[in-house]
């Protein structure tokens, strides 16, 4: 029954293949100001341009550093409050439903209030520290530290959609497993060795893979918190595509940027997916 | 039944008489302001907020004509232009003029986003601004912006440590190298050397004093690797490699620059107009002790000043374009910038002013700045100069760290600023 895939097949080429293809023709093309917004073939000089582009890999350099170490945080993180919010206790409900309250508040709110908290001299924390005898800390205009208050922000908005995940992997485990290894006097920790990690893998390697993605194509918590400064110490790649088309109107060179990135991501999502199989493999034979 | 529905019911004609009754003198009082002609200038917020006597002043002269809003952006004048340009692309944008910074010019006149402001401003008004503010209102030739306030590098010096400022590097070094063996001052010179825009404009006053250019106004050539370019870059090198410059430096913009000529940390700082008033503030340990001169250069005929003047652009979806212009004429007229100069500093554009004698009481520099005007130059006009200023940033950042040499930053910057104008289309 083919026929049936059809409606899923057209609704994947109108909004997934038909732009990024509009894409691939768009970055052998030069259309900018110079080119009165009208594309013109220019023989692959965008291409040469990004290879050689500073700004490009050191915001690739950025986007990766970003992505690896918020979502590696964000998932053992993650791990921790699934389990906690999997056992029975009292106010188990409502502690369910305060650990979602960051991953439904909009990015641009809770960006600009981390941008406020770490606001000099009058944010919150310099308020704290100045109390404190400790002298200001330029937290958002230090190009070696600024990047880490945009792990943090991140890491506080987005372990609870991880957690989500996790939690629902663990409600999947059937509990006569732990009866049974508990019977035969196995401790907390084989049971959660045993049992817990190995049937969760499935649901770890998810959130993994759909933070790697979402973390990878941050925009609107780097653009309302930083701007991608100081220096363009945390801009992200798809604030450089979204830079080149709004503030330089180079909109083939953008398109390139764009393309460049989905190859990285689609890099990136292969490494950690072999990686993940291996372990799989790895554990499967013991 | 109420009174109401009973009224409806059984008196639908006099209701129908009473209403209209009601409307029709609502339509006519209101009929005159349908007149009234709406528009909305966007401006970044300190200027939206220095300006609103004078839209006051507008508006009362036009009562019943046109009505002037003027918009209080962003503070940030990076967010200014994304904004005006993401109503732009839009094709439907609720501003009909922008107050534009001078580097954004040929990007927008180059979109087709401006009206060209020739038949409201000609010859002999461009003739009442001074020689400075002459620059960077055109593009190919038309003229598509109206300046507000001008401003240009300055390099300030202290009137108590020298007799007079220097006008060649080698002055430069060498009052710095006495001054600081003679423990006057920890420092002898500060300027901008963090990588942002800053460093573009202290690069093109230096670049140009030693007789180099960056980009070539004529064929569109970069002569940043060729030998003047690149002794301008081992110059700034050279200062802070020999210690008349912290190593700081590096990373200052222009208030840490003005901080440390402030508190009489260094003999010599390159600034923008703004910095005098700071320095004559009660707090300031240089106060009264301050001069005002032009940056130095190899030759005295090729000091250079960064023009960095702000101006008001008509846009071409304008429905009020005459409307639009008198706004723009009334704001920049020699009353307006008179007012703007007294409550707020802001320097004039117009050749008159510069000798007023009741402006000069206020600010003792005045005919020092109209004398920099004459050596403004504006930076590289060309719709990607976003992109080019950029990558200089980069590189002279690299030099100024040590991590290139100055004839491999350059030639780099040449390279890549090549590449990215043929990637976007130019074809020379």
């Amino acid at each position: 029954m083919l026929l049936l895939l059809v409606p899923a097949a057209v609704l994947l080429a109108v909004v997934f293949v038909a732009p990024m293809l509009h894409y691939v023709w768009l970055s052998a093309h030069a259309n900018s100001v110079l080119t009165g917004l009208v594309p013109i073939p220019n023989q692959g000089a965008n291409w040469i341009r990004l290879v050689s582009d500073q700004r490009f890999w050191q915001d690739a350099g950025q986007t990766l550093r970003f992505t690896v170490v918020s979502v590696s945080l964000e998932v053992l993180l993650a791990l921790a409050i699934a389990l906690l919010l999997d056992q029975r206790w009292r106010g188990r409900g409502v502690a369910r439903a305060l650990t979602l309250i960051p991953w439904a508040l909009p990015t641009t709110v809770m960006a600009l209030g981390w941008r406020w908290i770490f606001n000099t001299p009058y944010g919150p924390l310099n308020q704290t520290a100045s109390l404190l005898g400790v002298a200001p800390l330029n937290i958002l205009s230090n190009p070696a530290i600024t990047w880490m208050a945009t792990v943090l922000a991140d890491v506080w908005k987005t372990t609870p959609f991880a957690a989500l995940i996790l939690l629902a992997g663990l409600q999947t485990i059937p509990t006569d497993l732990y009866e049974a290894l508990r019977l035969e006097g196995a401790s907390q920790r084989t049971c959660f060795l045993r049992i817990t990690l190995p049937l969760l893998k499935p649901y770890i390697a998810l959130a993994l893979l759909f933070r790697l993605a979402q973390a990878f194509g941050v925009f609107d918590l780097v653009q309302v918190m930083t701007g991608g400064g100081p220096a363009s110490s945390t801009e992200s790649l798809a604030l450089y595509a979204y830079i080149n088309a709004m503030r330089f109107l180079d909109f083939g060179y953008s398109a390139t940027v764009m393309i460049g990135s989905f190859i990285l991501l689609l890099l990136l999502c292969l490494i950690s997916w072999s990686f993940l199989i291996r372990l799989q493999r790895r554990t499967g034979r013991v | 039944m109420t009174p109401l529905q009973r009224v409806v019911a059984l008196r639908p004609r006099l209701l129908a008489a009473l209403l209209a009754l009601l409307i029709i003198p609502i339509g006519l009082a209101s009929a005159p302001f349908r007149q009234v002609e709406r528009i909305n200038i966007l401006m970044p917020a300190p200027f939206a907020d220095a300006t609103r006597p004078l839209v006051e002043q507008f508006n009362r002269l036009h009562k019943g004509n046109i009505h002037l809003d003027v918009i209080r952006g962003p503070f940030e004048t990076e967010a200014i232009s994304d904004l005006a340009i993401s109503s732009l692309l839009l094709g439907d944008t609720p501003f009909d003029a922008l107050l534009m910074d001078v580097t954004w010019l040929p990007k927008y006149a180059a979109a087709g986003w401006l009206q060209s402001l020739d038949p409201w401003f000609d010859a002999s008004d461009v003739e009442t601004l001074a020689t400075g503010a002459r620059e960077g209102n055109t593009y190919q030739g038309t003229l598509y912006r109206w300046p507000f306030v001008a401003s240009m590098g300055l390099l300030y010096w202290r009137t108590d440590l020298m007799d007079r400022p220097p006008e060649t590097p080698e002055q430069l070094e060498a009052i710095s190298v006495k001054l600081q063996a003679d423990q006057k001052v920890p420092w002898g010179y500060v300027w901008q050397g963090r990588q942002y825009e800053g460093l573009s404009c202290v690069f093109l006053e230096i670049i140009d004093g030693f007789g180099g250019y960056w980009m070539d106004p004529e064929n569109g050539a970069f002569g940043l690797d060729k030998r003047n370019g690149v002794e301008a870059a081992s110059w700034l090198r050279h200062l802070i490699s020999s210690g008349i410059s912290p190593q700081a430096v590096t990373n200052y913009a222009e208030p840490d620059a003005l901080q440390s000529f402030k508190v009489g940390d260094s003999a010599l700082m390159r600034n923008w107009p703004y910095a005098w008033a700071e320095l004559q503030k009660a707090d300031s340990e240089v106060k009264g002790k301050v001069g005002i001169s032009t940056m130095v250069a190899k030759e005295a005929s090729s000091s250079t000043a960064t023009l960095g003047s702000w101006g008001l652009a008509l846009l071409e979806s304008s429905a009020h374009q005459d409307a639009t212009a008198e706004a723009i004429r009334f704001l920049t007229s020699e009353e307006a910038q008179k007012t703007l100069f007294l409550s707020h500093g802001y320097t004039p554009v117009l050749v008159s002013l510069f000798h007023d004698q009741e402006l000069i009481k206020v600010n003792p520099t005045l005919p020092k700045l109209a004398e920099a005007l004459e050596h403004t130059k504006a930076r590289p006009e060309t719709p990607l100069y976003a992109q080019l200023s950029d990558v200089l940033q980069r590189e002279l950042s690299g030099v100024l760290t040590g991590e290139v040499s100055a004839e491999q930053g350059m030639k780099n910057a040449t390279k890549t600023s090549t590449v990215i104008m043929r990637s976007a289309g130019d074809r020379r």
